[in-house]
């Protein structure tokens, strides 16, 4: 492995999800992780301690020597949110195939049908993407996208606005138009474990302004949507992210998932990509 | 490798697509609502989405992640994202010769001459998955060849056999009209006990 891959923080558990202490997978390799007396400990397989983060109500840990802090996300400490641990979900793909379709709106209507879109609403608008090379992440901004339920506080169509950045190979995050609070954006994160190259367990959290439902109803919608994600990613052939051109097809509605992948390259992350069109 | 039964026409009626496979190569099997088969590349060439996951939209094969569609020839003509966009014609799907004779569906892999298999007016009865590569069943029957293996010793039957990996194969079984359809569903899962159970 390499520094370009080892060097990033990954999430390996929710933190109010840990009890006994128990082994998972990170990049292919063994580690074992725990807390005792409230505090959360990673070894790795050799049982060297791994360095932690506890954010976001996730516990993170990298391989290597991270040269930078773990990302924040200011917007999700503002006061009136509800912080929602969604829980896990184990997907047989890469872990990039993962972040690129949390990154995609152009098939809500066809994967979310009448949840995040519908036909014959699937027009995809054009909007802006860059690197932003002074923090080395991917932003998208100005995405609309019409859907029929945005969120579970959401009551009946609207035109929904995101942001979508991605501030960390396996991590992206999503801001959103907030039904309840026009003026404020809605934070939904997905985190993701590469447990290997072809296997990942997916970690979404959530900071949202909603007052009416209960924790079960906002965790319960978020799980239905990534269940339906989940059908199409472990379908997809190859496995792996292919990075070079050639062996998939974009189009404008796929501008952050080329940034994506071209930012990927540049940075040298490799894990979970296809160099070479099989 | 010329002709190879990827399917019975029963499984396929119209307006459906099934995913099936020979041996290195996933196939997206699907019949229009007026009754033409055809096997594609089970990839939309867009996001890798297996097609046999989509949905058929009048002649056409949409996939089911962003609803490109692909017409007869396989040539994307719609993409939901961009509705006044004409596609370029470079976004295909590659495409297999397909037709249905005598209620199966046969793929070939290659162009080809060749006449289809002949079936001897037998009829299908069913497909069966057997953990056994194809020309380990052939061999079985001492016949040469796995594209059509001729039992007549038990019932008058016909196997197709579709390989599918270097240890499994799809045995697609026809017999003559007047054979009973349940003892030959029934001679078939013996002959699988029988063959799995074998030592390898």
């Amino acid at each position: 492995m390499t520094a370009s891959i080892d060097n990033h923080w990954y999430p390996v558990a929710m933190i109010s999800g840990i009890h006994a202490p128990r082994e998972t997978l990170l990049l292919g390799k063994k580690i074992t992780l725990g807390r005792e007396r409230g505090t959360c400990w990673v070894k790795d397989a050799s049982g060297n301690e791994l360095p932690i983060v506890e954010r976001f109500g996730h516990l993170w840990t990298s391989p290597g020597q991270p040269n930078r802090d773990l990302f924040t996300i200011p917007e999700a400490d503002s006061p009136g949110r509800r912080l929602v641990d969604v829980g896990s979900v184990k997907v047989k793909c890469s872990p990039l195939r993962a972040v690129e379709n949390f990154l995609d709106i152009a098939h809500f209507p066809f994967v979310h049908t009448d949840i995040l879109g519908a036909e014959p609403h699937t027009e995809v608008d054009r909007y802006d993407v860059k690197i932003r090379e002074e923090v080395d992440e991917v932003w998208a901004t100005k995405v609309k996208f019409f859907q029929p339920q945005a969120a579970k506080s959401a009551e009946g169509g609207i035109t929904t606005e995101y942001m979508y950045r991605v501030p960390a190979p396996t991590c992206s995050v999503l801001y959103k138009t907030c039904p309840p609070r026009p003026g404020e954006w809605d934070v939904i994160t997905l985190f993701v474990q590469p447990l290997t190259d072809e296997w990942c367990e997916v970690w979404p959290w959530m900071a949202l302004y909603d007052d009416d439902s209960t924790m079960s109803e906002m965790v319960s919608f978020q799980q239905l949507i990534f269940m339906q994600d989940r059908s199409i990613l472990e379908n997809q052939l190859p496995r792996k992210l292919p990075l070079d051109p050639g062996m998939e097809t974009p189009t404008q509605a796929d501008m952050t998932s080329v940034a994506y992948r071209r930012w990927l390259k540049k940075i040298g992350y490799t894990y979970g990509a296809q160099l070479v069109a099989a | 490798m010329d002709w190879v039964a990827v399917a019975l026409k029963d499984d396929v009626p119209p307006g459906v697509v099934i995913p099936s496979r020979i041996e290195d190569t996933d196939l997206a099997i699907w019949c229009t609502p007026s009754g033409r088969y055809h096997a594609w590349s089970d990839r939309c060439p867009h996001r890798g989405m297996r097609l046999s996951h989509g949905f058929v939209r009048g002649d056409t094969l949409a996939c089911i992640y962003h609803g490109w569609q692909y017409n007869e020839e396989g040539a994307c003509d719609y993409i939901p994202a961009h509705p006044k966009l004409t596609p370029p014609n470079t976004i295909c799907v590659p495409t297999y010769t397909c037709t249905e004779a005598g209620g199966v569906i046969w793929v070939s892999l290659n162009k080809t001459d060749s006449a289809l298999p002949a079936l001897g007016g037998r009829k299908p009865v069913r497909s069966l998955p057997i953990n056994l590569s194809a020309t380990d069943l052939a061999a079985h029957f001492g016949a040469e060849d796995y594209t059509t293996i001729a039992v007549v010793s038990d019932h008058d039957v016909l196997i197709a056999v579709q390989p599918c990996t270097d240890n499994a194969c799809m045995a697609h079984v026809l017999a003559s009209p007047d054979t009973d359809r349940t003892t030959v569903s029934r001679w078939l899962e013996d002959l699988r006990a029988t063959l799995e159970g074998m030592p390898a």
